[in-house]
């Protein structure tokens, strides 16, 4: 990460991610940033969480081992206080974690802690959301706040869901899939924040 | 009281049964021109609420040029699918399966989460029970298990050999353990019965049927088979009474009616009409008799030595599947201890048709796993969207505190709002704005609209944009974004600010004083609440006839053809201030 003279609240990387300083990246090795990602303050990403055990498919096509623990797409961006953890399980007896990923504007709302196998792009997290371990979140989903996504749940496409397990309680209209673009949002955090567009 | 988001909501004209898919051409008037007044909209009225929608939520059909909403709407299956495993169903299955899927996803039985299949480790077996020939192989079962709650299918006495087709195994498995036949292996262990013949073998069937605990669906199969012999018996009609029993239950014609409700066949059989006449009904178990059991102490026992809590809740009873395992119907005891896993509903993906023109206004890509859609015309792409944002104008104390948007609105204190209305076309626009100058209902706001006519430029190309930016950067919209807002006065007849392809007008409210008379009146809920109904009528010109507008570039301008659309829509502004 290249660091500019002024010291802002941000570091902003080549690539234009947007990292806050008083965020906690553990393990940043493996941790894989697509670009144009805001992380804000007191964010908390486990890169050390990272694979044990390597798929047997993996380690005998490619020799070096895959050590990505969480890979972020483009245009994410995770909200102040927010934990990307990468979920762990007993895989023929023994224990590992397994990689997080995360697709394009993916919105990631205060305080809320993800530990999905996958979330796909255009998914909106709200605020204090619990999203369990290996969860499979699809694109163009809506997560309202306070819900608690119970490990293992895949959750389609167009979905909105709420509650404690959560549920899917609506659709995503078909007028509201441009909502999930966060192009002009990333535009509005850093060292140089434009005003929001009216 | 929870604080409130500015909102717009916009009427579809299918409330309106007059004007639905006429189309907008400008010889037919709307009810805008004349009695306008007359006739505002009530966002109020108990009607409003099946007629209001987000712009998100509005198609809008080319053809009809007219906003069409999800209840006007009509929709077709494209694809069904399991939300959880995310396989697509043949609609051929559905028929036969059910609207479920038939693989290994459930839901909890308790809480709704999903269920995952885990295995159960065999307990350190006793080296004496041991099998030999499973010595080598230790026998795990598997089980269903709540990642929520932790629930688990052994509380219902359930547990599976294999961890695939779970759906298949549960079919065979009743609350408890006890095994179950299928209707396919009824049906097999039948014909084989009968295959064997003689009437000892018959007897030993039916002994075993109504030693058996008959469920629903055993029941139900009996009774078709029954009834369907009954039907095919020549002699079923020769008993004299064809005309009176034709109205009886009793009778072939009403009960081929009556079995093909429930079978999905064709109403009429035409054999049917040849025979009328009574017939006798089930006498054995085997037929489909069941006698009501109507000792129900042992269940009251149980009752009374459970907890509240052993016993299940409405919504977990309503959210079980139909189980044709069920024993009874009638007497069926609500124990946490019957409940059992359900199944996941399946989800669809769905093309909309215009109402009126039926051409397919929506249309996603048949595969489960793709988010693309073939079609999809939505009404944010073709009519303005309105944003709303408080203004905060200086005070007579200097500069007022920033507004917070959800604050409460100080009654008869003038407030103003920033409506930002933003063109998705690639034309101009030219907006007309009307609304009442007194809101509807028991505590009339006033509104002023300071700029109800306006153009919108075009939603041109980002790149033009950029290079038309530059040359703004001295004029209008710079100048407000420099200066703070309260430099500026707030002009009748002016626009507030302007960009690319939007506008900002301003809007001055005075909220009504939600004075009650004491001890006689409540307030209703939501009365507290601002809203603004406004007719917004946009007008534009737009190429002539599609397919020739690319040959007649010369004749641009005559290709031209004015087009115009007008809808109500209402603005939410926040609540007022009580008391
Ligand atoms: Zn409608
Ligand atoms: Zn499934
Ligand atoms: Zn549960
Ligand atoms: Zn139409």
């Amino acid at each position: 990460m290249s660091r500019r003279p002024p010291r802002g609240e941000y570091i902003e990387t080549d690539t234009g991610n947007k990292v806050a300083r008083k965020a906690t990246l553990v393990g940043t090795q493996n941790i894989m940033l697509g670009g144009k990602t805001v992380i804000q303050p007191e964010v908390m990403i486990r890169g050390d969480l990272v694979r044990s055990i390597q798929s047997s498919s993996s380690s005998s096509s490619s020799g070096t081992p895959n050590n990505t623990a969480v890979a972020i797409g483009r245009y994410c961006f995770l909200s102040r206080a927010s934990c990307l953890r990468p979920p762990g399980r007993f895989y023929k007896g023994a224990f590992t974690y397994m990689p997080l990923r995360m697709g394009d504007h993916v919105f990631v709302g205060p305080s809320s802690v993800i530990q999905a196998a996958s979330i796909g792009s255009h998914v909106h997290i709200g605020a204090r959301v619990v999203v369990g371990e290996f969860a499979i979140i699809k694109d163009y989903v809506r997560v309202l706040d306070e819900t608690v996504i119970p490990p293992n749940m895949v959750i389609p496409s167009f979905s909105i869901v709420a509650g404690q397990p959560a549920r899917v309680i609506g659709e995503v209209p078909e007028g509201g899939h441009e909502a999930f673009e966060l192009r002009d949002l990333y535009k509005t955090v850093g060292n140089n924040p434009q005003p929001p567009a009216s | 009281m929870a604080p409130l988001n500015p909102y717009t909501y916009i009427q579809c004209p299918c409330s309106d049964s007059a004007s639905l898919g006429r189309p907008s051409d400008a010889t037919s008037p709307t009810s805008a021109d004349g009695d306008e007044e007359d006739n505002a909209f009530d966002p109020r009225a108990p009607r409003a609420n099946f007629s209001l929608y987000p712009l998100e939520y509005l198609l809008y059909c080319e053809d009809c040029h007219q906003i069409r909403c999800p209840r006007c709407i009509t929709e077709e299956i494209a694809t069904y699918f399991c939300p959880s495993c995310l396989f697509e169903v043949p609609s051929s299955n559905l028929k036969s399966e059910g609207n479920r899927c038939t693989r290994s996803c459930f839901q909890c039985p308790i809480c709704i989460g999903p269920l995952s299949v885990t295995s159960i480790e065999a307990p350190p077996s006793d080296p004496s029970l041991l099998v030999p020939d499973r010595a080598g192989t230790p026998h795990t079962t598997y089980s269903l298990i709540c990642s929520y709650c932790s629930w688990s299918s052994t509380e219902i006495g359930i547990q599976f050999d294999k961890p695939n087709s779970i759906h298949a195994q549960l079919a065979k498995i009743r609350n408890g353990g006890a095994s179950r036949l299928t209707a396919k292996e009824r049906k097999e262990r039948r014909k084989e019965l009968s295959h064997r013949g003689g009437e000892a073998a018959l007897a030993a069937s039916s002994e075993a049927a109504a030693g058996q605990d008959m469920d629903l669906e055993t029941q139900f199969a009996n009774l078709k088979l029954f009834y369907n012999s009954q039907l095919a018996d020549p002699n079923a009609g020769d008993n004299g009474f064809s005309s009176l029993g034709d109205l009886g239950f009793s009778s072939p014609s009403s009960l081929s009616r009556i079995m093909n409700l429930y079978t999905g066949g064709k109403l009429h059989d035409p054999r049917a009409k040849s025979k009328l006449g009574a017939m006798r009904e089930a006498i054995t178990a085997d037929e489909g008799l069941l006698e009501t059991d109507l000792d129900e102490s042992s269940l009251i026992t149980q009752l009374h030595q459970s907890d509240f809590l052993d016993t299940a809740s409405s919504t977990q009873i309503c959210s079980q599947p139909p189980n044709l395992g069920e024993t009874y119907i009638y007497g069926a005891a609500r124990f946490n201890s019957s409940l059992r896993p359900v199944p996941y509903l399946l989800r669809t993906k769905r093309s909309k048709r215009c109402p009126v023109c039926r051409h397919i206004i929506s249309k996603p890509e048949a595969k489960v796993q793709t988010t693309r859609f073939r079609i999809r015309l939505v009404a944010g792409s073709y009519i303005p969207s309105i944003t709303i944002r408080r203004l905060n104008l200086p005070g007579p104390n200097g500069p007022a505190a920033p507004a917070i948007l959800g604050d409460l609105l100080e009654p008869l204190k003038p407030v103003h709002f920033v409506l930002t209305f933003k063109n998705p076309i690639f034309e101009s626009l030219k907006v007309t704005l009307g609304a009442p100058a007194k809101t509807p209902g028991r505590f009339p706001s006033k509104v002023t609209v300071l700029c109800p006519q306006f153009d919108i430029d075009a939603n041109t190309d980002v790149w033009d944009e950029a290079l038309k930016e530059n040359d703004r950067e001295s004029s209008g919209r710079s100048r407000r974004r420099a200066g703070t807002e309260s430099q500026f006065q707030v002009e009748v007849g002016k626009i507030w600010e302007r960009g690319r392809n939007w506008v900002s007008i301003i809007v001055e409210v005075v909220p009504a004083s939600l004075k009650l008379e004491p001890g006689r009146d409540v307030l209703k809920q939501d009365e507290d609440v601002l809203e603004i109904p406004m007719f917004v009528r946009i007008e534009w010109e737009a190429e002539g006839g599609g397919d020739d507008a690319a040959s007649g570039t010369g004749r641009d301008k005559d290709q031209k053809e004015k087009k115009e659309l007008a809808y109500w829509c209402v603005l939410g502004l926040g609540r007022i201030k009580q008391g």
